[in-house]
């Protein structure tokens, strides 16, 4: 029992730092170049342009604020909460790309291949991403808070 | 609610410097950003001092594209801008072309080209292959 409660941390700090890393690298890469992930986010056609640039500025700040919150254990959960519901976003975005054939590029790393099935291939990895993300936050948000309960 | 708060928060901060002072900034209209578009109308008006770029997949490309036009895909690209910049020849107006209007990889493989070459005359093709494409369908 103690040994299979030792890895399941194992994986589950393993699933942390990767989820961590990848998110504050897509997010440095991302605010490196707010102008090309505006015209990225507007080519969704989902939101008008200002409010897509008003994103653009703001997003990849907050990939590597919830990154970095991941790490730590006195913002872990708030982190993975930002991060799933991010991933949520981003998924509905590609899915709704894919839907009506958009022949785009992500955005989700910058600069990045462009067309229908490197969509989908950002759709899936938007979808594993919000799996760990969300596997991660129900395991945390059974960990007991200091001076709170535990709960069962 | 707290710690995502929070982190929200401390996303503000560096959001707004950039917003200020970020050297690759976006502006607040999509016009201001955009490649310059030009009709098939407009471009027999150059003539034929034209290159075309065909920023489709390689299969269309190859299924069939505007005369002399060449490919260029932003996953082979350090392979294919040698080539392209081979043929193209000063004084010569570019025009990036992809599938439609919905299409976005011609204005993305049109930025990338200025970025990369320097060239001025860069355009895309409004409506794309299909504004080609019906322009041939009407002449037959």
């Amino acid at each position: 029992m103690a040994g299979g409660a030792k890895a399941a941390e194992l994986i589950a700090r393993g699933a942390r730092l990767a989820l961590a890393a990848l998110f504050v690298y897509a997010g440095v890469v991302k605010a490196l170049g707010p102008g090309e992930f505006a015209l990225a986010i507007d080519n969704y056609r989902l939101l008008p342009f200002p409010l897509a640039a008003a994103l653009a500025l703001y997003l990849p700040w907050l990939e590597i604020a919830s990154g970095l919150g991941v790490l730590w254990p006195k913002t872990r959960l708030g982190a993975l909460s930002l991060l799933a519901g991010l991933g949520l976003v981003f998924l509905s975005a590609l899915a709704s790309g894919v839907a009506r054939g958009l022949d785009i590029e992500c955005g989700c790393f910058g600069h990045g291949h462009a067309g229908r099935p490197a969509l989908i291939a950002s759709l899936v990895r938007a979808a594993l991403l919000v799996l760990v993300a969300t596997a991660l936050l129900w395991r945390e948000s059974r960990v007991p808070q200091k001076g709170k309960p535990i709960v069962p | 609610m707290k710690q995502a708060g929070a982190l929200l928060l401390i996303a503000l901060l560096p959001a707004l410097v950039a917003a200020a002072l970020h050297p690759r900034r976006p502006a607040w209209s999509r016009e201001l950003m955009s490649m310059p578009e030009v009709t098939l109308e407009q471009t027999r008006h150059w003539e034929g001092r034209v290159l075309w770029v065909d920023a489709r997949r390689e299969a269309d490309y190859q299924q069939r594209h505007i005369p002399n036009a060449v490919w260029l895909a932003e996953e082979q690209w350090e392979r294919q801008l040698p080539e392209v910049l081979q043929v193209w020849q000063p004084g010569v107006s570019v025009v990036v072309y992809c599938n439609d209007e919905g299409c976005a990889l011609s204005q993305s493989v049109a930025r990338r080209l200025r970025r990369d070459t320097g060239i001025d005359g860069i355009w895309v093709l409004k409506g794309g292959w299909n504004a080609w494409l019906g322009a041939q369908k009407r002449r037959s």
